[in-house]
């Protein structure tokens, strides 16, 4: 991140795009637009924090390839509790996340018309109906739900051995890495395009703030929305 | 106690280097256990408990002269009595229930803690206490539901065949206190001759079904044991055809090899779209090229 190319306009003398992001989101300041305010970021890394603890801690259990991640976190005897705590933790924060995205992230009956192929080539037509959320990451952000209890639920029985049967316990191991699997594409999947494959996306996760630019090019509905369809 | 350090190490629970790794080929030792001569007196449950300074386990009344359901996490050689209907009367029938020590064992398979579970080169199954995470995966990975997790030390236990008296040339202590000679220790290959002589013996004393139990799903067992009901195992509580469980082998060899495709897949298709499809950017303007991540 080049701080130097994020100017902060000498002709706008109001108070700094990053305080009003303290508290508001979806607004325009100069030629930047607040999309995520502060609480939103903080919840967000918060969730993202325990996600990866927990994975961190759950994949050398899965395989010895990954026994080495173990070390990070003080040996696999470790990783054995702080993998169930930090997993009930994360569950906690998506939960706090659900709530609080829940009016954005409603679907739409536009989300119908997505197509994941067609949007991954970059090159089609932009949609000018997209929102603050395309419906991609609407789907993403319903999965975690879905998937947090699913693994929650497997994961309760493999915490407290004794007090589950084995039959239980062994369709629980094989349902525990099944969601482990999914969720790691998941979030390759959304590491990758929130960083490197649309520039300009990671720091509306940190700053909070994106360019007039790529709320046009990304969300335009959502930039119309926020500029009062403001001509450019 | 940990892993022997004199004894050679075939298999490791989660090890990256593959099983037999080592040249040598030691002779398997075996446990032998004749339940046609054994009087159910239980010397050697308590030979057990002493030498491997187990509490005393409290017994509890089931109805039989069982004096505890099952095996504990501190108490691990239980003799299994059992009454079964035999041509008109009854089969009075005792079993030595403990590790059967196999070859191809279920718990080593499901164990995720490198080191936690060893195979030695002679067959002796093992737990390192000090490798083990408590997780208590090996309990459904064993066919004979064997190790204990204990809450008390949140690690598993089961019977080492005590390995700390064989790495000095002794018989286990249950061997060593069976007063009628119904278990016997020593190379396995001797034991199952024996076995099979003692087999010949019963069948021509009327029980024409005897066997060695040395089920060959799990790859042999370093515990033998002679049954007068060889076509029945579950009249004594031993599983029919014991193997290591389905969902071990679809969690390991399925799951396992599934994953890490899924994942290299992923990680290689994002670097695959990134390299031909690129970045997405805002096309109209020269300042948020570059460095704008």
């Amino acid at each position: 991140m080049s701080e130097a190319s994020v100017s902060r306009s000498p002709a706008s003398p109001g108070p700094s795009i990053m305080r009003v992001a303290l508290r508001r989101e979806d607004v325009a300041v100069g030629d930047e637009l607040i999309r995520h305010r502060m609480v939103s970021r903080v919840i967000h890394w918060v969730v993202a924090l325990f996600f990866m603890v927990a994975l961190l801690t759950g994949m050398p259990i899965f395989s010895p390839v990954f026994g080495w991640m173990a070390t990070l976190f003080g040996g696999l005897g470790v990783c054995r509790w702080l993998h169930a705590w930090s997993g009930i933790a994360f569950s906690v924060a998506s939960l706090v996340m659900i709530v609080h995205w829940f009016a954005d992230m409603k679907l739409v009956p536009h989300d119908l018309k997505f197509n994941l192929v067609q949007y991954m080539q970059f090159s089609a037509a932009e949609d000018p109906e997209i929102g603050k959320y395309n419906a991609g990451q609407k789907l993403f952000f319903w999965t975690i739900p879905l998937v947090t209890l699913i693994v929650l639920l497997s994961g309760i029985p493999l915490w407290w051995p004794t007090k589950f049967g084995y039959t239980l316990r062994q369709i629980c191991i094989l349902v525990h890495d099944v969601g482990f699997i999914l969720w790691f594409v998941a979030i390759v999947g959304h590491v990758y395009l929130g960083t490197a494959a649309e520039p300009g996306t990671f720091r509306s996760m940190t700053r909070g703030t994106v360019t007039s630019a790529w709320a046009r090019l990304h969300h335009p509905k959502w930039f119309r929305d926020v500029t009062g369809d403001r001509k450019e | 106690m940990g892993a022997i350090q004199g004894f050679e190490i075939r298999r490791s629970s989660a090890s990256l280097h593959g099983s037999g790794t080592q040249i040598r080929t030691l002779p398997v030792v075996a446990k032998y256990i004749d339940t046609s001569t054994c009087i159910g007196c239980k010397a050697c449950e308590v030979a057990c408990q002493e030498w491997n300074d187990l509490p005393v386990a409290q017994t509890e009344q089931v109805g039989t002269y069982q004096t505890m359901p099952s095996l504990q996490a501190s108490y691990w050689n239980l003799i299994q009595f059992r009454e079964v209907d035999y041509q008109g009367g009854v089969a009075w029938l005792m079993r030595k229930d403990q590790c059967m020590h196999c070859a191809d064992p279920g718990c080593l398979a499901a164990c995720p803690a490198p080191g936690a579970i060893v195979q030695y080169q002679n067959g002796i199954v093992d737990v390192d206490p000090e490798k083990c995470i408590g997780c208590g995966l090996c309990e459904p990975g064993c066919p004979f539901d064997v190790p204990r997790y204990s809450a008390t030390n949140a690690k598993m236990s089961k019977c080492t065949l005590c390995v700390d008296r064989v790495e000095v040339g002794l018989e286990p202590a249950c061997v060593k206190a069976c007063p009628t000679g119904c278990l016997q220790f020593g190379d396995k290959d001797t034991l199952l001759a024996y076995g099979k002589h003692r087999v010949e013996q019963l069948k021509t004393g009327g029980f024409a079904e005897a066997a060695v139990y040395d089920p060959p799903g799990v790859g042999g067992t370093s515990v033998i044991t002679v049954l007068r009901h060889g076509d029945h195992p579950e009249w004594y509580g031993l599983p029919k055809d014991p193997t290591v469980p389905t969902t071990v082998s679809l969690w390991k060899r399925i799951l396992h090899p599934v994953g890490f495709i899924a994942m290299a897949a992923a990680l290689f298709g994002t670097l695959g779209h990134f390299m031909t499809v690129g970045p997405k950017k805002p096309k109209d303007t020269a300042r948020t090229s570059g460095g704008e991540v």
